[in-house]
């Protein structure tokens, strides 16, 4: 068989996944994600649905509060794999099977404007996406990971339904929509004005061209039954995560986040949140700009990928402030920028059918090491950035002490952790006032001030090490006795507040400081304690809405539906001429 | 559409881009990490575009840019403008980041600045807001800083008599206490208590002394309580207080109360705790050439020195002040950190601020230093 004509065939759906599994198992099972920013986040939430399935109201961070205020599947499979590999290799299953099912979606995402062949190189390109290796395996954003693959998941389904009506689309596409959303919120909320409206733009223009069985009314109108089937859905699943937040609306602080930043103005924050995020991705730019333009099908994907661009690059434009208001001080970007890659992910599939067409065995290295390229930069650039996760650390020892000699009767802090914080909380049975999920704070101590973690209160200047020091001078009120530093920034404020230092562990890495007249802790009222009821149905709903689309896939096989594609040109002379649509 | 739609979006994020720009973009990054450099820097054409860029450098340690901004006829070799900025010897501007300042001009002529630029700095104990003053020059069409030379602090070789007094406990509590809780605690007392309005709420303050012959862990606590006798808040005395009192110490406390109106207090109560704990007399740092004045801002200060009388460095002095007025009553309880380590018998300024309103009615003070050295850390 020549070049030619191997290039020609789109990849087969199962050597695409085989290949992410080549690529990203091998990573995951040396636990390259273990030392992300969230990971630790990740398995102190599923430790807790290990221990407590049914009760969301965890005593270990913040001196109580309520895991209802994260959508909680991904916690939930990780809390129901860790009972047979463990919690770390229960995290890697997880976020394995979140970057398999992205090439798969973005396959599926893709055949609603590109041919197979386009569709397959699309996803292809996912595995190496140098946003994915970004959030997997720096960011730990597992959760909008596996929220978005379930999402480009669904939205085929949305199509199908809205443009051909066909009832199974709808029944799988509410229920996957349902499952992402139980993954995470946010990248549902958003994801419907950049992946769902451009689907529905199109399914619009498709039934104005009969390309469709579907009129432009019934689009519509079912494009409403389906949001509103979406919308109830997601109402009923998470009601204690909307029942939370109505209670207590996010009003802390604005807590800075590099990724708002202006990029023009920081190059290394440009490196981290623009050059390692899209990689090679940068040089198709002008040609997604210009393909995207020259075909109206396109038109709806060029603009939900230049909404999503735009919002990735924090702020370095005003536009996503004007549109956010108030939760663009809430929000991080680089999930923007996730977003942006996996919708430009089309019309790279465009490109590389194009170039194979024209250069064969020649594009084909090109591409291939545009794509290594890509995702080796995202790995290099791990060990490179000046932000990355700290906490190298053995916390081990913090552990041991804190659950022994009844310690865990009083309330600790860790100074300098980074993200083992949540490491420790997950494996002592004592409490912190600290806590890595910012959402979910209510101690004034906290949310008064412009800082997240106060482990990390540094690196947050003035606004951190206020927050610290109204911790620490409430001290005896939270039973807050020992402190573990593993940074000595910290130590001149202990001294002078009247802490002293009582062990060493590590070689001296890690220092235990306490403080003599800290009554013991007691616990702390709320009113944020979610009622029985909720913790039942958060226990029952989210997971089974998964397991419910995961019978549906696997008990009632779909017939894929044949792509209404966008042709590829091949003469630059006159390209529009060659179209298909 | 097919040449129009880029070029509208070529030209809007463009647009987008300048605008944000323009309207004073976020450049911030973590602070505390060395950030990256600006894509384009405006060039010093004016001081205040001069200072701001020397500044944002110094601010992410930038230190060949910042040096090669400054003007020929500085005194300061690079080491020393470095060393100004980060500190040495542990103190606390070695611990420090330069999170923001406000330049604004003093006098400027043709060829010649003076400028006057408040550095707020973030601390280990908190914001520190130090205040400079910079000549600049106009060489060619750039303005550039002139840097004085820093004066690092030289120690000779000596030997230093070690004769303090020192307090060692032998203790069989668990190791998790580092005091000692099966003897009877010191015998501390407070010896004076006012209480204040400010703008930023209630102030309790007074002295507390230690009355035995052992040193004593003291922390100050305070209730505010209402007329029907709910407890309105509670706060303590933290660093604001001298925690380790040796034997017949005094100590001055100040316990803050932000947002509570006192005229809503019906009664303060004040809890003193105490615990036997180690304590050394060393270092000894003296006190000298304490003085009640007027800073360059126009602020009521009481400064001095702070003299190292030890042979071991003290990276961060605290001083705690308290003002009385003519009847010997606590009117005032101030503090502040030296930012400059004090080095084996060396000294260093310090000056710690006084409300106008209460300057007036100062008579007396007196001045305790809390230490951090690292060495004993």
């Amino acid at each position: 068989m020549t070049n030619e004509k191997n290039y020609a065939r789109p990849i087969p759906l199962t050597a695409i996944v085989l290949v992410a599994l080549a690529v990203h198992g091998p990573l995951l099972l040396m636990q390259l994600p273990a030392r992300s920013f969230d990971a630790n986040f990740h398995m102190f939430f599923a430790s807790h649905y290990a221990h407590h399935w049914f009760n969301p109201w965890n005593e270990k961070w913040f001196a109580g509060f309520s895991q209802t205020t994260y959508p909680p599947l991904t916690h939930q499979w990780i809390a129901l794999f860790s009972t047979v590999i463990g919690l770390k290799m229960g995290y890697m299953l997880v976020q394995l099977i979140a970057i398999l099912l992205l090439p798969v979606g973005i396959f599926r995402f893709a055949r609603i404007w590109v041919n197979d062949r386009a569709a397959s190189y699309a996803a292809l390109g996912s595995v190496f996406l140098g946003a994915l290796s970004f959030l997997a395996y720096q960011a730990g954003q597992l959760a909008t990971i596996a929220s978005a693959a379930l999402y480009l998941n669904a939205l085929p389904y949305f199509y199908e339904w809205i443009a051909e009506s066909r009832k199974l689309a709808l029944l799988k596409g509410v229920l996957i929509s349902l499952t992402a959303a139980a993954a995470h919120h946010v990248t549902l909320i958003f994801g419907v004005v950049f992946f769902a409206v451009p689907v529905l733009w199109t399914a619009c223009l498709d039934a104005r061209r009969r390309l469709v069985s579907g009129s432009l009314g019934g689009v519509l109108g079912r494009t409403v039954a389906f949001g509103i089937a979406v919308g109830v859905g997601v109402g009923i699943v998470l009601l204690p995560y909307w029942l939370a937040l109505i209670q207590h609306p996010i009003q802390q602080m604005p807590i800075p986040h590099d990724s708002r930043a202006n990029y023009l103005l920081n190059s290394t924050i440009a490196v981290n949140y623009f050059v390692i995020p899209y990689g090679a991705l940068i040089l198709a730019l002008p040609f997604i700009l210009i393909r995207g333009s020259s075909s109206r099908r396109l038109i709806p994907l060029l603009c939900g990928f230049w909404l999503a661009f735009i919002f990735g690059l924090g702020g370095t434009t005003p536009l996503p402030q004007w549109l956010l208001g108030r939760a663009y001080e809430v929000l991080t970007f680089e999930r923007f920028a996730f977003w942006a890659t996996l919708l430009a992910l089309p019309f790279v599939g465009l490109l590389a059918v194009q170039l194979l067409d024209r250069f064969q065995t020649k594009a084909a290295v090109g591409l291939s090491l545009a794509a290594v390229g890509t995702i080796g930069a995202a790995l290099w650039w791990l060990n490179a950035n000046p932000y990355r996760p700290g906490g190298s650390a053995d916390v081990e020892p913090v552990i041991v002490f804190l659950n022994r000699d009844g310690h865990d009767s009083y309330r600790y802090l860790t100074l300098g952790f980074g993200s083992e914080l949540a490491k420790v909380s997950t494996y002592t049975s004592a409490g912190t006032v600290d806590g890595d999920y910012n959402s979910a704070r209510l101690l004034p101590e906290m949310t008064h001030y412009g800082s997240a973690q106060l482990t990390n209160a540094k690196f947050y200047g003035s606004a951190g090490m206020a927050s610290l020091r109204a911790m620490l001078e409430h001290a005896n009120r939270y039973g807050l006795k020992f402190i573990f530093v593993h940074d000595p920034y910290y130590e001149p404020l202990l001294t002078f507040v009247g802490w002293r230092k009582i062990e060493t562990f590590d070689n001296g890495e890690i220092t235990a400081w306490s403080k003599e007249d800290v009554p013991p802790a007691h616990q702390i009222s709320s009113d944020a304690v979610p009622p029985a009821w909720q913790g039942l149905i958060w226990g029952i709903l989210p997971i089974g809405v998964s397991f419910l689309a995961i019978f549906l896939e696997l008990l009632l096989p779909h017939q894929r539906r044949a792509p209404v594609e966008v042709g590829v040109p091949f003469h630059e002379q006159d390209p529009q001429e060659h179209y298909v649509a | 559409m097919k040449i129009v739609l880029p070029v509208i979006l070529v030209v809007g994020t463009a647009g987008l881009m300048v605008l944000a720009l323009v309207s004073g973009g976020n450049a911030r990054g973590t602070v505390g990490i060395a950030g990256g450099s600006a894509m384009f820097t405006p060039k010093g054409t004016t001081p205040e575009v001069a200072l701001h860029n020397l500044l944002v450098d110094v601010q992410r340690r930038h230190w060949d840019r910042a040096y090669d901004a400054l003007s020929k006829t500085s005194k300061a070799d690079k080491e020393d403008f470095i060393q100004d900025w980060t500190g040495s010897n542990g103190s606390l501007r070695s611990f420090s980041a330069l999170e923001g300042f406000d330049p604004r001009p003093l006098h400027i002529t043709d060829d010649q600045a003076e400028m006057r630029v408040a550095l707020h700095w973030s601390t280990p104990v908190g914001p520190i807001e130090d205040v400079r003053d910079i000549h600049l020059v106009r060489e060619g069409d750039i303005w550039r800083a002139v840097w004085p030379k820093y004066k690092i602090p030289a120690v000779p070789a000596e030997v230093i008599p070690v004769t303090y007094l020192r307090w060692d406990l032998v203790t069989g509590t668990a190791d998790d206490q580092w005091g000692s809780k099966n003897v009877d605690a010191p015998r501390v007392r407070i010896i004076s208590m006012n209480a204040v309005n400010t703008a930023e709420g209630a102030i309790v303050m007074g002295e507390v002394v230690n009355e035995d012959t052992i040193p004593a862990f003291v922390n100050v606590n305070s209730t505010l309580v209402d007329g029907s006798g709910n407890a309105i808040d509670d706060e303590t005395s933290f660093d604001k207080i001298d925690h380790v009192l040796l034997p017949k110490q005094v100590t001055p406390y100040r316990i803050d109360f932000p947002n509570i109106d006192l005229n809503k207090v019906k009664n303060v109560r004040i809890d003193v705790k105490a615990a036997l704990v180690p304590a050394s007399a060393d270092p000894v740092i003296g006190v000298m050439d304490q003085k009640l004045d007027t800073d360059a801002q126009g602020k009521a200060v009481l400064q001095g020195e702070l003299l190292n009388e030890s042979g071991q460095t003290v990276n961060i002095s605290h001083v705690i002040a308290s003002f009385y007025d003519n009847s010997g009553k606590v009117v005032w309880v101030s503090d502040g950190y030296v930012d400059r380590a004090l080095l084996p018998q060396s000294s260093e300024p310090f000056a710690v601020e006084i409300p106008k309103n209460v300057s007036d009615k100062v008579h007396n003070f007196h001045v305790v230093v809390n230490q951090y050295s690292l060495a004993r850390s």
